[in-house]
């Protein structure tokens, strides 16, 4: 048999095949996998442009109060921007936070007057993974790591268990900003006693 | 003006849903036909299909236009996902049987349809090295270039593993005749 032969052969199949598609029900499937897709990703675009808003709101105050020391930490790693956390009896007094909102604290040299509670600075922290807040992240070339509270909601966003009772409560987090201002990633902390 | 799949899948990327209806309409049917002529199954056709086009939702980002075109890239996708699950398909299922069997006349017998049949068989019973160039190359009419950004290997490779398996098959086809004592014939309607 000829390579002629072959290819003719082989034309035939092809043009028995010509006309076969696959079945509707997989269109309709994949374009509910697109909404699901896109529905993701606005929420994640506008929970990057909140976090990345809180974010700038914290550098801006920190970088504008003259008596307070710097609070860029200065590790080549990218750290926190702002490497306080409040203290327990600061937390307690703070109104309940419904949005996004930076946290500050004394500044390091001041004393805090009789902590309720050991400071957090001494209790153990545990940080969960980053989770990517954009699609795709323009190269990476240098940031800075926030702490700001987010309610607890913000967590279930991104696929951690939050009990439904506890939705509203404040959490801390880590809100990794990039060179362009954007928050890149974010991972929540949790104080251990 | 017809919209290229480059331009179809930028604005499906960024959320256009008519965009990625149309791109889907215009390559299901190259991608489907790949997977079945690949596999022989209509249902593992179906799913890599499915599997293809949500790995261009979820990962079409990483296409890269310099590297080939997007049903080059879309033939990949399923490629990869064709060969994960020949992988896991017991051999027998897809071989042709080469031994004699049925009539003296079975030749003669044999319609247009089964014909073809015996040709699909026998493409299935190549190597998927073979049988990938192909597919790709005399079944879904895809350039030289297309099959190699698609299979990832140089032109070459492509030219020469098609001549192999063309001859591959032109000794299975002739093989499988001459056990009837005679050679099959390309169907009359071509």
């Amino acid at each position: 048999m000829s390579e002629e032969s072959v290819i003719a052969a082989l034309r035939a199949l092809a043009a028995q095949d010509r006309e076969r598609e696959v079945p509707e029900a997989v269109e309709d499937r994949l374009l509910q996998a697109f909404r699901r897709r896109q529905t993701n990703r606005r929420w994640r675009n506008g929970l990057g442009w909140s976090l990345a808003a809180a974010a700038a709101l914290t550098i801006f105050f920190v970088a504008g109060s003259h008596e307070r020391p710097k609070l860029v930490a200065p590790a080549p790693i990218p750290r926190r921007s702002v490497t306080s956390v409040p203290a327990p009896a600061e937390v307690a007094t703070a109104p309940a936070p419904k949005q996004t909102r930076p946290v500050r604290r004394q500044p390091i040299e001041q004393p805090i007057e009789q902590p309720i509670e050991r400071p957090i600075e001494q209790q153990r922290e545990t940080v969960t993974q980053f989770f990517p807040l954009l699609d795709v992240a323009p190269p990476f070339e240098r940031g800075e790591l926030v702490r700001v509270m987010v309610p607890a909601s913000t967590m279930r966003k991104v696929g951690l268990p939050v009990n439904q009772d506890h939705l509203a409560d404040p959490v801390y987090a880590d809100v990794l900003v990039g060179q362009e201002g954007l928050a890149r990633a974010i991972r929540f902390v949790s104080y251990e006693q | 003006m017809i919209a290229t799949d480059t331009a179809l899948l930028e604005q499906a990327l960024a959320g256009a849903e008519d965009a990625f209806t149309a791109l889907y309409r215009r390559r299901q049917g190259g991608v489907y036909r790949f997977a079945l002529q690949m596999t022989g199954s209509s249902a593992l056709a179906e799913d890599v299909t499915q599997e293809a086009f949500l790995a261009l939702i979820l990962h079409g980002t990483r296409y890269d236009q310099a590297r080939g075109t997007v049903a080059s890239f879309l033939y990949g996708i399923a490629r990869n996902l064709v060969l994960r699950r020949i992988d896991r398909r017991p051999w027998a299922e897809m071989e042709i049987t080469e031994e004699c069997a049925g009539p003296e006349d079975l030749l003669e017998d044999l319609t247009r349809r089964e014909s073809i049949e015996h040709v699909r068989q026998a493409v299935l019973s190549l190597p998927p090295v073979f049988r990938e160039v192909i597919v790709l190359c005399d079944l879904q009419d895809s350039s030289y270039e297309e099959a190699a950004a698609a299979l990832e290997c140089p032109i070459g490779t492509v030219r020469s593993r098609l001549s192999r398996g063309r001859a591959m098959l032109a000794r299975k086809l002739r093989g499988a005749a001459g056990c009837a004592g005679r050679s099959i014939e390309c169907p009359k309607s071509l």
